[in-house]
């Protein structure tokens, strides 16, 4: 077979892994290239796309170090990364330039990608929404704009977990990690810059406080929250308690 | 600046240019003997060479496919040599791969560029490619190119020799030193079920100008080179093996993916490849 011709279609597929999928679909494609389909092992040209797409992302470790630890650890390296270069071939673009966009990007890929019903995916998926979120308010200048009704202190990104990501992270600081020994709990997040970028804090919530910290828009007065929902007095003095909202 | 000095009998021991490098550097100026930088680091952040005012450059390269059949443009090959000439590097290693490569659509003439090198079609249809394009590439160079073998993560079509084969062809036809990367070489024994400790010695150890030492995984049924693992004991046995063979000039650690390397491990790899190579 010629080398020329084989360098070619390898570095095609490497290129566009849409293309491999293709091939794997209909393998006579590969024949109006002049060469035999059963020749290319086009699983394993796949992966090594995968490779390639991961190294691409290495400047997101000193952003999401556990999660890079996590999918090196679990073995998920290659196969996220394989499927994240096939989705950006079969949409037609690029990787972001920067990698505050890279991790935005790759997290909306996995949010359509992973199956939450595998034990691993689901915890991936909390980690990286816990670093992500870190490593967004660490960017972030507050405004201190106030208002005389409720408003948020500073900044906060809210998440609800399906374990508890700062547990996960410390296993994974552990000489090895087994995924079993993370409790599967509903884990609700307010990430908070409360103004010092440095200093980021997160506060578990209840239910009730999740979502009532998730409707506090700076617009609505307790007024209006009690007659929606009744009386939140005492949910609105325990959030302000904390700081991480003012009554205005 | 600093540079390379020639000094016979000496291995030098260095780190591959990487997000940890210059703290490290900075506090254990005394622990490495240079820093290896890729060419195509200079070119996009020409800012991460001023690293030489601290410590010898070696320049490394990925952008000439040699084992290509596709040349790459003069441009890039006048950078390569001006990088080589302001950093005083006493070679450049390059890879036994290729990078660039035809169109697969004939009406296409623009070629398919990756941003990565690929392991090639092992034949002696390569094996006289890489002579013809070795030939022409060093008359751009005043310093040897050296190339570095390849990790196989699959068959190539086509392929006629293994890894060891292949390597010791283009050694022989080529004349040209080895940097011989021993966590490509595992990967590739691994990967095409062979042991690494027998084939080792089937290699064309006598031309080793420079060892490479970095991680591997095994994901998805293939070992994988990485660079943000440390090197499994293997590569040290490797290492102490082909000591025994031949005096390279330098060994160089390849740990550069990750900033959160530890500086501990980094520290005590260092120390043993300076003992396996004083051994």
């Amino acid at each position: 077979m010629i080398a020329s011709r084989v360098h070619a279609i390898v570095a095609a597929g490497l290129e566009n892994p849409a293309l491999l999928a293709r091939w794997q679909q209909q393998p006579d494609l590969l024949r109006t290239y002049g060469v035999d389909p059963a020749e290319f092992d086009l699983d394993a040209i796949w992966k090594f796309a995968g490779l390639s797409a991961k190294v691409k992302h290495n400047g997101l470790r000193a952003e999401l170090p556990l999660t890079f630890r996590f999918l090196s650890v679990n073995g998920l390296e290659i196969e996220v990364f394989g499927a994240y270069a096939s989705h950006k071939a079969r949409a037609g673009t690029r990787y972001a330039p920067t990698t505050a966009e890279r991790i935005v990007e790759l997290v909306e890929f996995l949010r359509d990608w992973l199956d939450f019903g595998k034990r691993q995916h689901s915890l991936l998926w909390d980690l990286i929404r816990h670093e992500t979120a870190l490593a967004q308010l660490r960017q972030l200048t507050p405004s201190t704009k106030r208002s005389r009704v409720p408003h948020i202190v500073g900044e906060i990104v809210l998440h609800e977990m399906n374990s508890d990501p700062r547990v996960i992270g410390k296993l994974l600081r552990e000489k090895s990690f087994d995924s079993r020994r993370v409790r599967r709990r509903v884990t609700r997040l307010c990430y908070w810059n409360g103004g010092d970028p440095d200093e980021i804090s997160i506060i578990e919530l209840d239910e009730l406080g999740f979502n009532l910290l998730s409707l506090v828009d700076g617009k609505r007065s307790i007024a209006d929250f009690n007659h929606l929902f009744g009386s939140l007095n005492d949910a609105f003095a325990a959030l302000a308690s904390v700081g991480v909202i003012s009554l205005g | 600046m600093k540079y390379v000095t020639a000094n016979s009998g000496t291995v030098a021991v260095g780190l591959a240019f990487g997000p940890i490098v210059p703290e490290f550097v900075r506090a254990n100026p005394d622990l490495i003997d240079y820093v290896e930088i890729p060419f195509e680091q200079l070119r996009h952040t020409p800012e991460v060479g001023t690293i030489q005012e601290t410590v010898p450059v070696i320049l490394h390269c990925a952008s000439m496919s040699v084992a290509g059949f596709v040349p790459p443009d003069q441009r890039t090959l006048k950078a390569i040599g001006r990088e080589a000439e302001r950093t005083k590097t006493p070679w450049i290693g390059e890879h036994l791969a290729f990078i660039i490569a035809d169109s697969i659509e004939d009406d296409d003439d623009k070629p398919t560029s990756l941003t990565y090198t690929v392991c090639p079609q092992m034949s002696d249809e390569t094996v006289e490619r890489v002579a013809s394009n070795l030939g022409s590439l060093q008359e751009h160079f005043d310093v040897p190119l050296i190339l570095e073998n390849s990790p196989q993560y699959f068959e190539v079509p086509g392929s006629s020799l293994s890894m060891v084969d292949f390597v010791s062809a283009v050694v022989k036809r080529c004349k040209v030193g080895l940097l011989l990367d021993l966590t490509h070489f595992v990967i590739s024994m691994l990967n095409t079920k062979k042991d690494p400790l027998s084939e080792i010695d089937r290699m064309p150890l006598e031309q080793v100008v420079e060892v490479h030492v970095s991680g591997l995984n095994v994901q998805s049924g293939v070992a994988w080179d990485d660079h943000a693992l440390p090197a499994p004991p293997i590569v040290f046995d490797l290492l102490e093996r082909v000591m025994k063979h031949v005096r390279p000039k330098a060994v160089t650690l390849e740990y550069n993916w990750s900033p959160q390397f530890p500086e501990s491990m980094l520290v005590k790899h260092i120390d043993r490849v300076h003992k396996i190579v004083r051994c």
